[in-house]
């Protein structure tokens, strides 16, 4: 059986022609106009040039999935893009509207703290016992110092949820790409046994954060292990609690978002820490979308289970034909497996029967999350780095 | 075709569908769903709400209701006050406030107002009953004991004594 690390390489299926993969890049060519076309006039047209870039890399790699079979490899470049670019808008509005990345405590009494997705499942508890939003933000969708509120952001998060169900971690989230990026620096792992208890650490850290965001009411996480903090605002440290906060997430940032990921080429940090990700997993239930293995087909050669970057397969799961729920349908297995047998799944229908359209359909519904959430965000990040230029 | 593969197919068309839907409509109608729910952000960033103010000849102290902490919230509970506006305010604001509304005077509060807004504040709270605590050359160092200037307010929180 091999094991070795591999970066997945191009399925056996035959590329499409360029007439047809063009076909069926329109609607996502559309689609992509549709969510750039900015009919403002600008000053300055970084922006407009940033979107227009962004539209094309948009559509272009969706071309490449459609011509060549492959979804991770050229969903990848988005996710990567998306992970280095929104660090560079982020910082840049917050050093424009404050100065400094250290989030003062003037800020939280404002509700000027801006919201992201990750405490979500640690409000919920406080929420339900008391209304009360453990969270220095502004809950009204125009309100919170990036313009949308905890409103704005629960409200993307449960919509695109409802599409992509545990999706959202590789066509959404904006923090994944960094460790991404990272993993699929060397050729191969240096560190290729990992117990496979680990798997059970995003929950470990998902209840301990939801009970102690409970009793203490505050968003735990973000007070105290958020590895991205270390790329967006830190706590501006007041007291000595306020640099061992910040010493946290850089320490937890340099090992699981940069060291891991290097040394095992998985995202070591969506797979072993991440709360939210353990939170959104629940919802791959609700999805009617997954992967699955065709054992009519599988050997198992187990490289589909070297190359899942968050050991969403294991040789039991391979067995029983199916993934981990924690799977990020990413399409790692599926472009890794030589035989074409893991394949994307529609519930309800055979595994072996139309795995091709099954893709077509989930890749539809979530690159056109991706190019409205995250291709914004590369926008944004794109236009920052262009006004030097323009 | 077996009807759990077409009821698949079909989940899976309403699903491309309701991606489509998501940033005209969707989106838009859980923010305000979410919008609707009657939360609010917790009182110890927010303060709480604003009960009564106190208007002098050139600016107002508004009195916010005493904020208790929640289970193991590692803060004391406090009460916020905030004068308004800043430009208004002399160099040096010393006022004996009514906290509770009774009449009498609860706390004395001395503070500077620099005219550059990145000075940071410090305060000094002198209690003049047993309810509230004094406090002596305070900055930001807690949520329920600080001084900090919030757009046009300069905003204190004085802890409470506990009970």
């Amino acid at each position: 059986m091999a094991t070795k690390a591999r970066t997945p390489k191009a399925a056996a299926m035959a590329p499409r022609t360029i007439g047809r993969s063009l076909l069926l890049t329109l609607p996502i060519a559309f689609w992509s106009l549709l969510m750039f076309a900015n009919p403002q006039r600008h000053s300055n047209r970084a922006p407009q040039i940033a979107s227009l870039i962004t539209a094309v890399f948009m559509i272009v790699l969706f071309f490449m999935m459609m011509r060549t079979g492959n979804t991770y490899r050229w969903r990848r470049w988005f996710f990567v893009a998306l992970g280095i670019l929104f660090p560079v808008g982020f910082i840049h509005t917050v050093m424009v509207m404050r100065g400094t990345m250290g989030l003062p405590i003037e800020e939280m009494i404002a509700g000027r703290t801006p919201f992201c997705y990750l405490p979500i499942p640690l409000l919920i508890l406080p929420a339900a016992f008391t209304k009360s939003l453990v969270f220095p933000g502004s809950i009204l969708p125009s309100g919170g110092m990036s313009g949308a509120g905890m409103a704005g952001m629960a409200g993307l998060w449960l919509a695109v949820t409802l599409v992509l169900g545990k999706g959202w971690c590789s066509y959404a989230c904006f923090f994944g790409g960094i460790e991404e990026g990272m993993a699929s620096v060397p050729p191969r792992a240096k560190l290729r046994k990992i117990d496979p208890r680990w798997r059970y650490g995003p929950w470990a850290v998902l209840l301990a954060m939801v009970l102690l965001s409970l009793a203490l009411f505050e968003p735990a996480y973000c007070m105290w292990l958020c590895p991205f903090k270390a790329v967006s605002e830190y706590v501006a440290a007041r007291n000595t609690v306020g640099m061992v906060q910040n010493g946290i997430f850089v320490v937890l940032f340099a090992g699981l978002v940069i060291a891991l990921p290097l040394l095992t080429k998985k995202r070591t940090q969506c797979a072993f820490f991440c709360p939210f990700g353990a939170f959104q997993s629940i919802f791959n239930k609700t999805s009617v979308f997954d992967v699955k293995i065709d054992r009519t087909r599988c050997s198992p050669c187990l490289l589909c289970k070297t190359a899942c970057p968050t050991m969403s397969l294991t040789d039991e799961s391979i067995v029983r034909g199916e993934t981990l729920m924690s799977c990020m349908k990413c399409g790692a297995c599926v472009d890794a497996c030589p035989k074409q047998a893991v394949v994307w799944h529609i519930k309800g229908t055979e595994v072996a029967g139309k795995p091709e359209r099954a893709r077509l359909l989930f890749l539809y519904a979530a690159w056109a999350m991706a190019v409205m959430f995250g291709g914004s965000i590369i926008a944004e990040g794109l236009a920052t780095i262009l006004h030097v230029f323009v | 075709m077996k009807l759990r593969a077409k009821l698949g197919y079909s989940a899976a068309g309403i699903t491309v569908l309701v991606a489509l839907l998501v940033p005209f409509f969707l989106m838009g109608q859980f923010t305000k769903g979410f919008a609707s729910l009657g939360l609010h952000v917790d009182e110890m960033y927010s303060g709480g709400p604003k009960v009564r103010t106190i208007q002098t000849a050139n600016y107002s102290i508004d009195i916010h209701r005493p904020v208790f902490p929640h289970m193991l919230q590692t803060e004391k509970p406090f009460v916020q006050l905030d004068w308004k506006p800043v430009s208004a305010l002399p160099e040096h604001v010393s006022d004996a406030v009514d906290v509770d509304g009774d009449g009498q005077s609860d706390i004395r509060v001395s503070f500077d107002v620099p005219k550059d807004a990145k000075t940071p504040l410090r305060v000094n709270v002198e209690a003049l009953n047993s309810h509230y605590q004094s406090m002596q050359n305070v900055g930001k160092e807690k949520f329920s004991s600080l001084i900090v200037r919030v757009d046009d307010a300069i905003v204190v929180r004085v802890p409470l004594a506990c009970p």
